[in-house]
């Protein structure tokens, strides 16, 4: 699976919606469940399944699949160039 | 294996939930503890609900507990889960330590206990539900330092001396509980038990490591509320009682000591040695040659386990799934009371697909420093309750076993009967013996006459009548003592002797003691002058063997109607013996003050 692919698969998951209907625009105002408590879930989960930390200031800004994905990339690619080191 | 928060997602989503009985939770809480809803709702379905958690609205507890506003709590609640943060309860105690006046500490303290009290009353007002009531987690960095710790009224102490206030108020209410969230705490860790992020984004204090661990703890008192609870554990033998095999390796080759490498094998034992003690029955189902295994039982010297903790085993080269099944039969237990410990992912594989009832703990390779650990996280056997009856029940299951074996031995009943060397006391049940004695009419359904359930007041008010008598006997043989097993009440009047109740617990049937009772009894209904004695048989579902009971001991079916036979003996003429094979029957009956006795 690529990143893409388990980003959507968390995102379908935790908000209860169609993998097929998730594209990069979607986000809060598009989808009725992902209320700020539904946020909270996706960010947990994800962190969990990419095994990297959001810091507070930047959960707040992810609110769309695009920032997200840009985000999730940012991180691991920063954790494997620590892990380099 | 442990799941992701999206993988518990899923497999909720794909699992057939609504076939299953629904369990109603509620939550009542001062912060924001949602993302815990999927991980209560996974530990559940595993043990076979569908769950509905609602949750109270944030920082509303008082409210909806003592002004009742919420529609959360009624009659339909299974579980009540109480989450107080003390930080959103008094910032004062938990965060501002250092500056409060020894008064003013003393003033917090007390109404922070008044509230919890109160918010504990106004739950039991609106409902019966089983409440677990997360504890206040004990300061990691507290406010004095490294002298808090060295005070009797520092910040460690007070949140200590909540707690324990907090344990002794619920103990007061019907099913309620304080769970040690200072465990979980510990077992996490605090740099993971916390998310100071969505501590300050949302006031969510727990991450998700936290909230799986608070969630599986809160399980172990739901599984033990509903009757979920395990009873037994089935161990393999090779790599789990000790490291090697001891068909290969010998007595003198495998792992079992005090050091390293034999240590973790030891540690084991002593932890399924404790669970032993609670009550917890043990047995063996290992691939091995039996002799191979009695002899590391009993020569090995640091073997922990003994063969007397043993109630069951299976040591042979069949497989393990009918090995379980004989082992359950044998014990009567059903298969869901079953934990099996086994090293083999091959075997643990098999008995999770023939088996599914049975809760399978697989050992990993290579870990066995683990094992311990393990076994005692798993809460299987968590109760509520520890009764004496527990305590005893592994020598009791070990009792029958070693009875059966002697069973199959001996050359026929008589012989069978003559080796248990049993004895029989047989008495008039004082007051100690009242709790037993009602609750032996409560439980027993087979072997019962008249199967009339009574409390320990009706069998106080029988006892205290100058017309009755409740008569009850306790067997013991070589392999250990039953307890009391028998009632029989007695009611006299006008010459009669009315057998009101006449019953046998199932641990004790099939040896002859429902003639050694009945025969003392009628003989104390003679000497309380009784000339006939009256005896009734009142089918149910479940006592059709005792339907010929009477007429097979020479009492005459004199009526029957609406399903209830009734049966005479004739007293006079009675003069039926002991039957043969008690070693000994020692009956002792209080005197009879002759006048007027049996006459009324």
């Amino acid at each position: 699976m690529t990143d893409r692919e388990r980003i959507l698969r968390v995102v379908s998951r935790i908000l209860r919606v169609p993998i097929d209907s998730i594209g990069d625009d979607t986000s809060p105002e598009k989808v009725e469940s992902w209320d700020s408590m539904k946020h909270m879930s996706l960010i947990l989960a994800l962190e969990q399944e990419f095994g990297i930390r959001f810091s507070d200031e930047r959960i707040v800004e992810l609110l769309n699949v695009k920032l997200i994905a840009e985000a999730v990339g940012e991180l691991k690619a920063q954790a494997d160039s620590d892990s380099q080191r | 294996m442990r799941l992701s928060y999206t993988e518990i997602q899923d497999e909720l989503d794909s699992s057939e939930l609504s076939a299953l009985p629904p369990l109603r939770i509620a939550v009542l809480r001062n912060v924001v503890v949602e993302p815990i809803e999927p991980y209560l709702r996974y530990f559940a379905y595993r043990i076979g609900f569908s769950a509905r958690c609602e949750f109270g609205a944030y920082d509303n507890v008082y409210q909806e507990a003592v002004a009742g506003q919420s529609g959360l709590l009624d009659a339909d609640t299974d579980c009540l889960l109480v989450f107080l943060k003390l930080e959103n309860l008094s910032w004062d105690l938990a965060r501002r330590f250092a500056a409060l006046s020894a008064e003013r500490i003393r003033q917090e303290t007390q109404r922070v206990k008044d509230i919890a009290a109160e918010i504990a009353a106004g739950i039991r007002r609106q409902t019966a539900a089983m409440i677990v009531w997360n504890g206040f987690e004990l300061p990691v960095h507290p406010s004095l330092g490294i002298l808090d710790y060295q005070r009797s009224e520092g910040e460690t102490a007070v949140v200590e001396h909540l707690n324990a206030f907090l344990r002794d108020m619920l103990a007061g209410h019907k099913s309620a509980y304080l769970l040690d969230v200072n465990a979980c705490l510990a077992r996490v860790g605090a740099r993971h038990f916390y998310d100071l992020r969505y501590w300050h984004l949302a006031r969510a204090p727990y991450s998700l490591e936290a909230l799986e661990e608070i969630g599986g703890e809160i399980f172990k008192y739901i599984r033990a509320l509903k009757g979920r609870s395990r009873k037994c554990l089935v161990l393999d033998c090779d790599n789990v009682l000790w490291g090697g095999i001891v068909g290969e390796d010998g007595l003198a080759g495998i792992r079992l000591g005090q050091s390293h490498p034999g240590s973790p094998f030891r540690e084991f034992q002593q932890e399924v040695l404790n669970l032993h003690s609670r009550g917890v029955v043990l047995a063996l189902c290992s691939k091995n040659n039996e002799a191979d295994v009695w002899e590391v039982f009993d020569r090995h010297p640091d073997m922990l386990l003994r063969r007397e903790h043993i109630a069951a085993a299976r040591i042979n080269w069949s497989d393990k799934v009918s090995g379980l099944t004989q082992i359950a039969e044998e014990l009567e237990l059903g298969l869901d009371s079953l934990v099996f410990v086994d090293d083999s992912p091959l075997e643990a594989d098999m008995v999770r697909q023939h088996l599914p009832q049975v809760t399978v703990v697989e050992l990993p390779e290579g870990r066995a420093v683990e094992n311990r650990e393990i076994l005692s996280s798993g809460g299987w056997f968590d109760t509520l309750s520890l009764s004496q009856e527990d305590r005893q029940r592994g020598a009791m299951y070990r009792a029958e076993a070693a009875r059966r074996e002697m069973r199959e031995q001996s050359r026929d009943l008589g012989s069978y009967y003559g080796s248990l060397e049993m004895v029989l006391e047989i008495r008039v049940a004082d007051e100690l013996a009242i709790p037993r004695v009602a609750q032996l009419t409560q439980k027993t359904n087979q072997f019962s006459l008249t199967t009339r359930r009574y409390g320990d007041a009706d069998i106080a008010r029988f006892g205290a009548s100058p017309r009755a008598d409740v008569v009850h006997v306790r067997l013991k043989d070589r392999f250990g003592d039953s307890g009391i097993t028998g009632v029989c009440i007695l009611e006299y009047e006008g010459g009669r002797a009315r057998i009101d109740t006449f019953l046998l617990s199932c641990r004790v049937l099939g040896r002859g003691v429902e003639d050694a009772l009945l025969v003392h009894c009628m003989r104390r209904a003679k000497q309380r002058g009784c000339r006939v004695a009256v005896g009734e048989y009142r089918p149910t579902a479940k006592n059709a063997q005792v339907k010929e009971f009477y007429p097979r001991r020479g009492f005459r079916s004199v009526a029957s109607g609406e399903g209830t036979e009734r049966f005479e003996l004739d007293l006079t003429t009675f003069d039926a013996g002991e039957p043969p094979h008690f070693h000994r029957i020692d009956v002792q009956f209080p005197t009879v003050a002759l006048a007027g006795a049996g006459e009324g």
